[in-house]
């Protein structure tokens, strides 16, 4: 079967088998009728199919009626920050984040600048089915595009939000690979406006993706090298899209991407203690370090508006995910690798201490995950067939997101994922031996 | 009685009522079946200023780029611009988007060929069988290629026409001309054009926001604030194009729309008084022209209507001008397109170097009446209908390449059924009105007769 992904997060697909203009042009048409026209904005990042998927998505969002503010090459989360200053009523990011670059997707942003929930993407979804979208008559459609350029504005809040004074005095040397992604916009130029001396690769949004765009340990070589041989007290490695972040310490160690989370609540905990907000599959690290610092950890299932919402219902301090996502809070309630890099240089640069020994003082877990390829049929099928083992073993577990086991050893977390056609298993324990154990207990039942 | 349908697939291309049957799903897959259909090459696109232009701009810029097209986007500009452009980037075709004279409502695609022309039809039934198949060339994201925004197409057109037909000859007091643009295509660059030929020009209806200030087409009855502008700014002539630019009417200095069919017979007499080669023009043609070709002695071929029947006719007989009667000028020296740019700068020409008014030329040339109607006719009896004209007619010289044409003692007539609504379209022309009348009388009786039978 040929990927493409509908679900709740959007739809995505490669770009030239699945995720055709069609797919575009009926998913933008279906959200311009689900919105009932009006303002909104789109975005992208600059991987190669981009202008395609934009021409069609405009094409859509005209047709039923709507204004067209094209925001350009940006970050999502610039998109979303936009949304309230331009007084729009949605938006659409074009982008698949941390996907190779023949992957493309659409990211449908609602009316406060958060993902559609769950419910809503099931709405936008029948209206796309249902295929009776709303058209625009001549003298009701909108006769051209509107332009603007979101990304001062977006730095303009970062500035509002963290101690730019701090940053500033410490002079940090910072090294950024933006992976050639929509970041390349904003992160070299926003540093360097806060005094930071910066070290920038792969900030070219003309060239293509160097490496795979998923800021994890592995696609970190490059930046590990520049820290090194630039001495930097930091690197920072973002997706296509600026949501996730990915971290090398100043000794040249990249970081496990589920560090960044853990590390960026020890910042924040240290300065605001509150509730954390965090999926059920990201390490149990997170309340480790909520309760030294007092604090308590609400998890949601797996997918970013459910920590958006739950960030907002209780007014929490900071959320985020094992993949890298950050949301700080008083920047806005979704992930920005911006918002996540001014939490940890201004931690930094107040507490004054280099990096690698805030991370040596996170708990030490081992965590592996694995994922399964499963054609989209027998997605959950597979998944039933696991709870049904699980029952039988007479384990404890939770059904907030797939199926989460604790047992003795630590926790295993069975899902669906959300954006491809695929099983992801996580398991989580306090040495490698133990996860190790975890892991091939889970693999076995799965593969049976 | 069902509703006619408002979108129509032909070999002419496809055309709906936008917020009705013009949905960007349909026009992204007629995009991509046209980049399917030329392979991956350079495409050249333009609109007219239409509300809906820029929605039908996006959904095609879509479906080009999703098939390995790469996609040079001349903005708002007249057809013909876009013919000149496909010609000149020596690109693989041109789609404009344009429902020419069709109301506000309308949009339209229609498909342009690597020579520039409109794509004839066994090349459209190619393409649209590519498109009824489903079957597109899609490329991966990382063969994808990009759009190129031009924004000095129109320029360049002004720059050939100037080229081509060198300066007007100097004069004591230049021209005045008011140019009604429709608020089309050629709003902007009409003026630009008329300035460079150094004539006086009073421009109206030349904002092109998508809103038509008169029925597009540019018949006399839709002339009148043409005509008043005129006898206002005391000009020499009076110039109407439609929404997408390429045809033209002209008004007299008096203030009179002199017919659409003149505007292919004066450019005739300016092009054959400099250079001497064979005519095209369309069944319908007025017989002034076949006049025209007289007097300088050469030979006017008529072929089946539809412009790219004329243009190819033009290129096997070498013809030095072509066109149709409803005011599309085709002048290969410069374009191989119906062009009202083109129109306007030869007509300027004629008058400036003749010194003769617009009035003058047309009473040096023999009248005649032309009529133009439609009739309503179920779509089932229109073939009836035609069968009956061949019999009631067998005794006179017949023409039935496009419909019924019937040459008579006193006239001539053309009798042939629309095939994008339930009407036959009737054509007559006479020395004078009253014989033209009658002939359209004694078809209209025996079509009557033939439609309740």
């Amino acid at each position: 079967m040929k990927p493409l992904k509908i679900g709740i997060t959007g739809v995505r697909g490669l770009v030239g088998e699945t995720f055709t203009p069609e797919v575009a042009v009926g998913f933008s048409q279906a959200f311009g009728t689900y919105l009932d026209g009006g303002r909104i904005l789109v975005c992208r990042d600059p991987r190669p199919s981009g202008p395609m998927v934009l021409a069609a998505v405009t094409a859509g969002l005209l047709a039923a009626g709507c204004e067209v503010i094209d925001l350009g090459i940006a970050p999502t989360p610039s998109l979303q920050l936009a949304i309230t200053w331009l007084k729009a009523d949605g938006g659409i990011a074009i982008t698949a984040g941390h996907n190779p670059s023949q992957w493309n997707a659409l990211k449908f942003v609602r009316g406060d600048g958060l993902y559609l929930n769950s419910m809503q993407a099931e709405e936008l979804l029948d209206i796309f089915h249902q295929g009776e979208f709303a058209k625009a008559g001549w003298d009701r459609i909108q006769p051209a595009l509107k332009y603007q350029d979101p990304i001062a504005h977006h730095i303009q809040q970062l500035n509002e939000v963290f101690d730019v004074a701090a940053i500033k005095e410490r002079r940090l040397k910072v090294a950024v690979d933006c992976c050639n992604g929509a970041s390349s916009r904003l992160i070299p130029r926003w540093l360097q406006e806060i005094g930071c001396e910066v070290l920038a690769i792969n900030d070219d949004i003309r060239a293509a993706f160097p490496h795979h765009p998923e800021p994890k340990p592995e696609n970190m070589a490059q930046l590990s090298a520049v820290v090194k041989a630039g001495a930097a007290d930091v690197g920072f490695a973002h997706d296509a899209d600026g949501e996730r972040l990915g971290i090398v310490t100043e000794l040249g160690q990249p970081l496990s991407e589920e560090l960044t989370f853990a590390l960026a609540t020890r910042i924040r905990l240290e300065q605001k203690t509150g509730t954390v907000v965090t999926n059920i599959s990201t390490t149990g690290a997170i309340e480790e370090i909520a309760s030294a610092h007092g604090a308590t950890v609400a998890r949601t299932p797996v997918g970013q508006t459910f920590i958006s919402e739950a960030l907002l219902d209780l007014n929490g301090v900071i959320g985020g995910e094992g993949s890298g996502g950050v949301t700080v809070p008083e920047v806005h309630s979704t992930h920005d690798s911006a918002a996540a890099v001014g939490l940890i240089l201004e931690g930094l640069a107040r507490g004054g201490r280099p990096i690698s020994s805030l991370v040596a003082e996170l708990p030490q877990l081992t965590m592996l995950k694995h994922n399964f390829s499963v054609e989209p049929n027998r997605l959950y099928s597979v998944l039933q067939n696991f709870r049904v083992n699980v029952e039988r073993e007479h384990l404890n577990y939770d059904l907030t997101d797939g199926i989460r086991v604790v047992l003795p050893e630590g926790w295993v977390h069975v899902r669906a994922s959300n954006t491809e056609s695929m099983i992801r298993l996580i398991v989580e324990a306090g040495d490698p031996a133990q996860a190790h154990f975890l892991l091939d207990w889970a693999r076995d039942i799965l593969n049976k | 009685m069902r509703a006619i349908p408002t979108l129509k697939i032909s070999i002419s291309g496809v055309r709906g009522v936008v917020g009705e049957s013009l949905t960007p799903t349909l026009l992204t897959r007629f995009a991509q079946a046209f980049g399917t259909y030329v392979g991956r090459g350079t495409i050249v696109i333009g609109r007219d200023p239409r509300t809906s232009g820029e929605m039908v701009k996006q959904a095609v810029i879509a479906g080009l780029l999703s098939s390995g097209c790469r996609v040079v986007d001349i903005g708002m500009c007249p057809v013909p611009t876009i013919q000149l452009l496909v010609r000149q980037r020596r690109a693989q075709g041109g789609i404009a988007i344009t429902a020419s004279h069709n109301p506000a409502e309308w949009n339209a695609l229609k498909f342009i060929g690597s020579d520039g022309l409109f794509l004839d039809s066994g090349k459209a039934r190619e393409m649209l069988d590519i498109y009824h198949q489903g079957e597109y060339t899609k490329v991966a994201g990382a063969e994808m290629r990009e759009v190129e925004e031009v924004s000095g197409a129109t320029d360049l057109h002004i720059e050939k026409i100037l080229e081509v037909l060198g300066p007007l000859p100097r004069s004591a007091k230049p021209l005045r001309v008011v140019l009604d643009s429709c608020n089309g295509a050629g709003s902007l660059v009409g003026p630009r054009l008329l300035e460079r030929m150094g004539v006086e020009v009073v421009p109206i209806n030349v904002t092109p926001n998508g809103l038509f200030p008169r029925p597009a087409e540019p018949l006399a009855e839709n002339l009148g604030d043409l005509c008043a502008a005129v006898r206002e700014h005391g000009a020499d002539v009076g110039f109407a194009q439609d929404m997408d630019a390429d045809r033209l009417a002209i008004v007299s200095e008096q203030g009179i729309a002199i017919g659409e069919d003149y505007t292919l017979v004066l450019a005739s007499l300016y092009v054959l008084g400099k250079e001497l080669g064979p005519v095209v023009a369309n069944l319908s043609s007025t017989s002034v022209l076949q006049a025209v070709a007289k007097r300088f002695a050469t030979s006017l071929f008529l072929t089946r209507i539809g412009e790219v029947n004329v243009t190819e006719k033009m290129v096997k007989e070498a013809a030095v001008i072509g066109g149709e009667g409803n005011g599309g000028v085709i002048y290969p020296r410069i374009n191989f397109a119906r062009d009202s740019l083109v129109g306007m700068a030869l007509v300027l020409h004629l008058l400036a170097e003749t010194g003769e008014s617009i009035t003058e030329v047309v009473k040096s040339l023999p009248v005649f009446h032309l009529i133009k109607e439609k009739l309503v006719c179920p779509s089932h009896k229109i073939s009836a209908v035609m069968r009956m004209l061949r019999q009631e007619y067998a005794d006179y010289p017949l023409d039935l390449r496009d419909g019924v044409k019937v040459t008579l003692p006193n006239g001539w007539f053309l009798v042939r059924g629309s095939n994008t609504e339930p009407i036959i379209r009737v054509i007559a022309e006479a020395k004078d009105e009253t014989t033209a009348r009658a002939i359209v009388a004694g078809i209209y009786g025996k079509v009557q007769t033939c439609i309740s039978s």
